[in-house]
């Protein structure tokens, strides 16, 4: 039944790339799969500089997920303490943060940050 | 010498032709899960040790089919090996090209979130691949009996039946799987309806194998001398493989995922009539 597999240098180029291309794929997979651990999600809000906007200032945050497992539906809470004034909050939601990843995006606030303190943090998630 | 050359000439022509075949058909296939944001969900969600999975079944499938009902009638179990790593190869390129297009891959984004994205893909890609290099052709080329020689014993066409059939439940099935429409019809609907969808899957799996002069159904029917008998018995393999296949595409897709088990068993029957429809069309349309 075993007989000698003909194809033409075309035919073998592909196979070549194929067989690379999916020895990669296995390669990876398997790696990951031996190395991934069984954290929950874990998840760190990063703040960036305020940059003046119009009505207001924007500042950047980028939420870190170093867990092993994606959150949903992050909820995320930026408070401004400004001294002698109301504190001032303001959040968003991201879709999703797959593990090991970021997501960026900005709050807003009236006042201007920089003459108060920032703190952020993910209020809730869900697994997917 | 001339002579020679222009068979060479001729047959790097159809090797291209094979391919272009395999990419279209891979594409014709796929778009719809191509163009489904829970599948690029998916991606990310699914444990690596899950996408393994999902890709050595898909492996395995390919396998099977080139087995069965491939492109070429004189392959050897090597050549049928080599064809679907082919038929993966492609399908992984294809897969990835598509979500570069679509802006859901690029390089700012971590591998595993990239590899993910495009092995759910990939694996439906390659199936398209192979049925698209082996059926999409004219006459002549490609469309002569497929699969390995001797493969008329009865045994034997109970496996291929299994096998093909299973290559169709998936391919049809896994453009609807990972929506939430199929979580919300087995919410919603009431233990009598999903009888009823059931019932229907049934019925149009034997209408299909047997009844409507479908495409290749003529030779099945002319099969084994075949009374109600073989008939019911086709109809529940035809069935029990849709379900299967419905089943392990819902649980890789997270949909088992804290359901109970009236939910799960609803689910898999509502997936279960596109499951249905695929190994019962799809196989009589992949072996044509």
């Amino acid at each position: 039944m075993s007989k000698k597999v003909e194809k033409n240098p075309l035919e073998w180029t592909v196979f070549a790339v194929s067989l690379a291309v999916v020895l990669a794929t296995l390669g990876y997979l398997v790696y990951d799969a031996a190395t991934v651990r069984d954290a929950k999600p874990d998840l760190r809000v990063e703040l960036g500089r305020p940059e003046p906007r119009s009505g207001g200032f924007a500042v950047p945050v980028t939420v870190h997920n170093r867990g092993d497992e994606t959150a949903e539906g992050v909820h995320v809470e930026v408070t401004l303490e400004t001294p002698g004034a109301e504190p001032e909050r303001a959040e968003y939601n991201v879709v999703f943060i797959p593990r090991q990843s970021k997501r960026e995006g900005w709050v807003t606030f009236r006042s201007d940050p920089s003459r108060g303190r920032l703190t952020g943090r993910a209020m809730g998630y869900e697994k997917p | 010498m001339a002579k020679a050359r222009e068979g060479d000439e001729r047959s790097y022509a159809r090797s291209l032709r094979e391919y272009a075949r395999g990419v279209v058909g891979g594409l014709l296939f796929s778009l719809p899960l191509l163009y489904t944001m829970e599948v690029w969900w998916a991606g990310f969600i699914a444990r690596p040790f899950n996408l393994l999975l999902y890709l050595s079944v898909g492996f395995l499938l390919l396998f099977g089919y080139n087995r069965y009902a491939g492109l070429h009638k004189d392959a050897s179990w090597l050549e049928v090996g080599f064809e679907a790593v082919e038929e993966m190869g492609l399908g992984i390129l294809v897969a990835a090209g598509i979500l570069w297009l679509l802006g859901q891959i690029d390089g700012t984004m971590p591998v595993n979130e990239i590899m993910g994205k495009t092995v759910v893909e990939a694996v439906t890609v390659a199936i398209g691949v192979s049925v698209g290099s082996a059926q999409l052709a004219t006459g002549g080329e490609g469309k002569d009996e497929g699969g390995m020689e001797g493969d008329d014993s009865p045994t034997q066409g109970v496996i291929s039946q299994v096998v093909l059939g299973a290559c169709g439940a998936v391919l049809f099935a896994s453009n609807v799987a990972p929506t939430e429409e199929i979580v919300l019809i087995a919410i919603e609907s009431s233990p009598w309806k999903i009888l009823g969808l059931a019932l229907l899957s049934l019925a149009m799996a034997a209408v299909i194998l047997f009844y409507s002069d479908f495409t290749g159904s003529d030779r099945l029917r002319r099969g084994d001398g075949d009374g109600p008998g073989t008939m019911v018995l086709r109809t529940a393999v035809n069935y029990a493989v849709a379900l299967a296949a419905s089943a392990f595409i819902l649980w890789f897709f997270g949909r088992f995922d804290g359901m109970s088990f009236s939910v799960c068993m609803a689910q898999t029957v509502a997936l279960g009539v596109a499951a249905s429809l695929g190994a019962s069309a799809g196989r009589l349309l992949l072996q044509a």
